[in-house]
């Protein structure tokens, strides 16, 4: 299988759609082809990587505790769209692996990658 | 060109399913090819065998699956989608011990690394969101 780079932006929030849970499927399973893979949070998506998320009450898998491990299955890069960050009032300070990103770099990420899929 | 297409969307609910397939009927009809089709998520819907729409109106997973026969094309169904909706070919419905298999005939039911592939050997990938 030839080597191509993986672009996920996710702009969905974390329980509102199957959508979130379907990028980090489709994340591990390209890294798992050995294929890059980089990760972006931006818009709704954001949402996902505030602490605290209590979802055993709501009977749903918790997706913020699946994102820090990403890199372990050899997910490239991890990413947060920093004005959406700062809409969401979420502090990029305190998150570890996670690479702040502005519009610029957004732009040269999609321009980078050979295949951007939206989620 | 070889396209290959993803189908999120669940027949009649969004117009990803109704899209997908006429952008698939147009691909073949302008003499491309397609690689595979994958769907994903509720899209798997659109592989049901046990669907009725009325009379009046397009029987979408009809339509696949002429697609499918007339132009042999390989159509995936994500199996972890599948099986939590109940989209079951024989030996999921076995494995699980429903009584009924709902795979529509041309469907295979695989894992998401078809993905993977559909989009490393494709010219194009086309996505079909909801």
């Amino acid at each position: 299988m030839d080597n191509i780079s993986y672009l996920l932006l996710v702009r969905s929030s974390p329980y509102g759609s199957a959508r979130a849970r379907a990028a980090i499927d489709i994340a591990l399973t390209a890294a798992a082809f050995e294929q890059a893979v980089t990760v972006v949070f931006l818009d709704e998506g954001v949402l996902q990587l505030f602490d605290g998320q209590e979802t055993d009450i709501a009977e749903l898998k918790n997706i913020s505790q699946m994102i820090p491990a990403l890199p372990l299955y050899e997910v490239k890069a991890l990413c947060v769209h920093l004005p959406s960050a700062e809409k969401f009032g979420l502090d990029v300070a305190g998150l570890a692996e996670i690479t702040p990103l502005d519009d610029a770099g957004l732009t040269r990420l999609t321009r980078e990658h050979d295949q951007v899929l939206v989620f | 060109m070889k396209f290959s297409l993803v189908i999120y969307g669940a027949p009649w609910t969004s117009p990803s399913a109704l899209s997908a397939l006429h952008f698939a009927e147009s691909v073949i009809a302008s003499g491309h090819q397609i690689f595979r089709l994958f769907f994903y998520q509720d899209g798997v819907f659109n592989a049901s065998l046990a669907a009725v729409p009325p009379q009046d109106e397009t029987d979408i997973p009809a339509r696949w699956e002429t697609l499918i026969k007339n132009h042999d094309l390989d159509a995936v169904v994500c199996a972890t989608s599948a099986v939590r909706r109940g989209i079951l070919d024989v030996s999921e419905a076995d494995r699980y011990d429903k009584e009924a298999a709902t795979l529509r005939y041309g469907f295979t039911i695989s894992g998401l690394g078809q993905l993977i592939d559909a989009i490393q050997e494709a010219d194009r990938v086309i996505h079909f969101v909801e």
